[in-house]
């Protein structure tokens, strides 16, 4: 009879240890970036379309007052019972608005049809208004409208006589350029805080990750040292300071395997004595 | 750190999370108020500036006409409209040329008259100047006639206005920051049980084996990280001692069927007896792979599913209200609840064939099926014309919701062991209701900035990526079979116990129709009337239910379980919700009411939920042992669904009856009435068990 290979061997060696192609830190860090980087971006979009809107309504409710300023103007003279045609001093009403703030691209005054009875523009009179504005004043709604046109913002109110009849309306153009600047700024200040917040919260969270993570590599190491150790020279792979209840399950584990491996190494050499009893 | 428990290693990643992302966000916000600030206020002073302007050239016209500035007449009722049209603007004044206050609307005179008092009117006062003033900051600007200054307009703006608008935006940013937090919590809670925890559990029961001598396992982990290194080495010493038994095996059978020695090969027996006797190896030398799957794998997708599904909670009502199209026979308010009550309808009528199937063809078939409705409600119901299709979107998106939900269940149900099965539930309502925050706050804010629509493609994105989740990292376990199917005849057992049937009649049901008929039907409907309310504001105040709910009821669950009074609980937070509900008949302030609604009746299911469910083994006792604790379970879901279908038909009934506040307390009334009985008949509930069911059998 041939004898074992193993019979007689002095201790029991583990396979070689598979290397770590992606760290348990990096995996956690790789999510955990992924999410600061989105709560970041989600925190600037809502942040500056956030301030976008109350901006542009801040705009918006002051070119609304101006326009509701010509339209009481309008209106007075209406209900002394001019037709608003006639209304030849509403011209030079709308002029007078635009000229006192350089931001307003036109004012327009157009009749119940849509037809453009006074512009600031004075080559656009007698043109006729699209059709959402001309809509806006026939849906019989009194209340302040905004409508966007291609680069420009409309804000109007319809005009009433005092009868109630709708007779025409008023609107205010206004260049969305003049929004876009006015929070561009925050959009800078926005992108730049980013980038500071990103880099530095990376970093905090890299590190916080290496060391909480590191601690979990370490532990594992050393039980693999420690179960590696046991295995091939003996003794015990309880932790120094005694381990938590994982680890000394594990240390029981590895006293079970060995003992395990040494009965069989046991029982091999027994076999192979009585094998070689002739 | 114990490496086969979750909560030691995620409290120190929660910790760090909240690091990572708190101060970097409030950092962001600190930045942006300023700007907001820079950029906002020139905008005001511009407005002021222009309020002051018409203010002071009709001034100006009157008193040109001769009237001396002092005794203008019915310059109070020329403010007022001025003041109630800006709210930012909070008074109006005018002074004479030495600071004496003649007029003013919005602010006491003597208040202004001792402000105005210490400041010098007389110089530098050509062109408007801006004064801080209290809490207010004061536009003037000069009054002149002929080039002679005779006074000043003051425009008094409320600096608080800006504080409020950059409170708003702080708010908005603090829900968006919650929300971060709550989704990293379940992604990382997912990370560490995915590639830590949940590994070293399997270890661990592989080491348990291994303890008592039995080698025929190993644990199945091939991650490539340090914890798949070491259970590369552990498996190793596992199989070392395999195959060292192995070449033990068979040079045994080498020497009991070749040795000449009858003794020998005796003696060789005994060996392989006691060796046999000792240690157990695998048979066939393939050692059994251990893969331990666990409740909280399906916690991430369940998660992302909900959120996608809570994200058009706050505006669904809003979102019919613009696809109206009138549906012969029935009021325009019937037709914006149909969708909501036929959706929780199909979710009820098709739960328990999913769960049928879910047992049948496994979780992660069903879940993956479920998602391809969902998808396609999700996506399509953003791209409805009317409500028609919108209805047969939503319905699809319920059929989707119920065949995901039940098999998040049945999954539950099949990888939990009895003794862990509450805790596996626990994670399912956890996941749900942190979803249900999320959802709610999140949704709500990005349907303001961009619209209803993109929203609920948003939600389309997000069911895409649980069925890449669920796809990738779902193990396909095999349904275990749970036993037979109970029949009719059982639930109808069920139902002739008395207390169960009032626990569901009285309990909850009303429950939901308070929740859907209320919270999902009425709030947005009546939040909206109000123009200062937003998107973002009403999911805010509809984030207090699912929060006061997620806080309320595991302290509630401990509570019921120590103290025992789980019906009595029940009753209370039953009257708690309906008191809520009838609030706004007796509150002047219909927003507030609603809101304090809200919270109560997030209080109302937070302390009734879970004693709901734990009263169940006591009150049907004999019933469970018959068909089981879940099917019982399960009914009581199925039985309370008619509450959630029946809440927003109910709520559209009371509508044009009561108006919006009348039908909120019309509801709230319902919901009282149902609970009161409820609360006298729990006093027959006892403690302990079912004992007419007892007698009965």
């Amino acid at each position: 009879m041939g004898q074992s290979s193993i019979a007689g061997g002095a201790g029991a060696c583990l396979p070689p240890a598979r290397p770590v192609r992606w760290s348990l830190a990096r995996k956690v860090s790789l999510a955990l970036l992924s999410i600061l980087l989105s709560t970041l971006v989600v925190t600037a979009f809502f942040a500056y379309y956030k301030f976008e809107s109350v901006y542009s309504a801040q705009v918006q409710s002051r070119y609304s007052f101006v326009v509701f300023t010509i339209k009481k103007k309008v209106e007075d003279s209406l209900n002394l019972g001019f037709a608003l045609r006639q209304l030849r001093q509403v011209q030079e009403i709308i002029e007078r608005e635009k000229s006192r703030d350089p931001q307003i691209l036109a004012v327009e005054v157009y009749d119940y049809r849509g037809e453009v009875l006074f512009d600031t523009d004075r080559g656009a009179i007698g043109t006729k208004v699209s059709e959402s504005l001309a809509e806006a004043i026939r849906s019989g709604m009194q209340q302040s409208f905004s409508v966007m046109d291609e680069d420009n913002l409309i804000v109007g109110l319809p005009l009433v006589n005092n009868l109630g009849k709708v007779e025409g309306g008023v609107v205010l153009r206004y260049p969305i350029a003049y929004v876009e600047k006015g929070v561009s700024g925050l959009l800078t200040q926005l992108l730049k805080s980013i980038a500071i917040a990103l880099v530095a919260a990376s970093v905090v969270a890299v590190a916080g990750l290496y060391v909480l993570f590191g601690g979990v590599g370490r532990k594992l190491g050393s039980m693999e040292r420690a179960m590696g150790e046991v295995l091939s020279v003996g003794g015990q792979a309880i932790p120094e300071n005694g381990g938590d209840s994982f680890e000394a399950r594990f240390a029981e584990f590895v006293a079970k395997t060995r003992e395990t491996i040494d009965h069989v190494k046991d029982a091999t050499d027994e076999v192979g004595r009585l094998d070689r009893l002739m | 750190m114990i490496l086969d428990r979750t909560r030691p290693l995620f409290i120190r990643l929660l910790l760090l999370v909240v690091l990572v992302l708190v101060p970097p966000v409030a950092w962001i916000a600190y930045q942006a108020m300023g700007e907001f600030t820079r950029g906002l206020v020139p905008e005001m002073d511009k407005k002021a500036e222009a309020i002051g302007r018409d203010l002071e050239l009709s001034i100006e016209r009157a008193v040109g006409y001769g009237i001396p500035l002092d005794q203008l007449q019915g310059v109070d009722q020329f403010f007022a409209p001025v003041l109630a049209a800006n709210p930012e603007i909070r008074y109006l004044a005018v002074t004479d040329r030495g600071g004496k206050v003649l007029f003013t609307e919005g602010a006491e005179l003597n208040a202004l008259n001792a402000i105005y008092g210490g400041v010098d009117f007389a110089t530098d006062m050509e062109h408007s100047r801006k004064f801080a003033l209290g809490s207010f900051i004061d536009l003037a600007q000069p009054l002149s006639i002929k080039g002679g200054r005779i006074g000043h307009i003051h425009v008094g703006m409320d600096q608080d206005y800006v504080r409020g608008r950059l409170q708003e935006i702080l708010i908005d940013l603090g829900v968006v920051t919650l929300v971060a937090l709550l989704v990293a919590v379940e992604i990382l809670l997912f990370v560490v049980t995915f590639n830590i925890t949940g590994p070293m559990r399997v270890v661990g029961t592989v080491m348990d084996r291994v303890r008592r001598g039995d080698f025929s396992c190993s644990a199945g982990v091939t991650s490539d990280d340090e914890v798949g290194r070491f259970v590369h080495g552990f498996n190793g010493a596992i199989r070392l001692a395999d195959q060292l038994f192995r070449r033990l095996e068979a040079y045994m059978e080498e020497v009991k069927a070749a040795h000449f020695d009858a003794g020998v090969v005796e003696k060789v027996k005994d060996i392989e007896s006691r060796v046999r006797f000792l240690f157990r190896f695998a048979r066939n030398g393939q050692p059994e792979v251990v893969n331990e799957h666990q409740a909280t794998d399906i916690r991430l997708p369940l998660f992302l599913f909900v959120f996608a599904e809570e994200i058009s909670r706050s505006f669904m009502p809003l979102y019919i209200r613009d696809l109206y199209a009138p549906i012969p026979g029935l009021s325009p308010e019937m037709v914006m609840g149909l969708p909501i009550a036929l959706f929780m309808l199909v979710i009820a009528l098709a739960s328990p064939s999913a769960a049928l199937l879910a047992n049948r063809l496994g979780a992660r078939r069903v879940f993956l099926i479920g998602l391809v409705p969902a998808t396609i409600g999700f996506v399509m119901s953003g791209l409805a014309f009317t409500v028609y299709d919108l209805i047969a979107w939503r319905v699809a998106t319920a059929l989707g919701y119920a065949f995901i939900t039940m098999a998040c269940q049945g999954y539950i149900a099949q990888v939990s062991q009895q003794r862990t099965r509450a805790q596996g539930l626990g994670v399912y309502v956890g996941a749900v209701l942190t979803a249900s925050v999320c959802g709610t706050g999140i949704g709500g804010v990005l349907a303001e900035r961009v619209g209803f629509r993109v929203t609920f493609l948003v939600a389309g994105v997000l069911t895409v990526i649980t069925a890449v989740l669920i796809w990738r990292l779902l193990g396909s376990a095999q349904p275990v079979a749970e036993g037979p199917s109970p029949r009719k005849r059982d639930f109808l057992r069920l139902l002739r116990n008395w207390r169960f049937s009032a626990l569901v009649a009285f309990a909850a049901i009303p429950a939901k129709i308070a929740l859907t008929g209320f919270l999902f039907f009425l709030v947005p409907l009546t939040l909206n009337r109000n123009p200062s309310i937003d998107l973002g504001d009403m999911a805010r105040m509809m984030m207090a239910y699912p929060v006061s709910v997620v806080l309320l009821s595991p302290l509630v669950a401990r509570f019921a379980d120590r103290v025992g009074w789980r019906a009595g609980l029940v009753a209370v937070g039953g009257l708690i919700g309906g008191a809520g509900l009838v609030l706004p008949a007796f509150w002047g302030e219909p927003v507030q009411a609603v809101q304090v609604a809200i919270l109560l009746l997030g209080i109302s299911h937070g302390l009734s939920a879970s004693p709901q469910l734990a009263m169940i083994p006591d009150l049907c006792w004999t019933e469970c042992r018959a068909i089981g604790q879940t099917n019982v379970l399960a009914f009581l879901r199925l039985a309370e669904r008619i509450g959630s279908f029946a809440g927003p038909l109910l709520a559209a009934a009371l509508l044009p009856l009561y108006g919006f506040e009348g039908a909120v307390a019309a509801l709230g009334w319902v919901v009282l009435g149902m609970a009161v009985v409820f609360a006298l008949l729990s006093f027959a509930y006892h403690a302990g068990p079912h004992i007419e069911t007892e007698w009965g059998e």
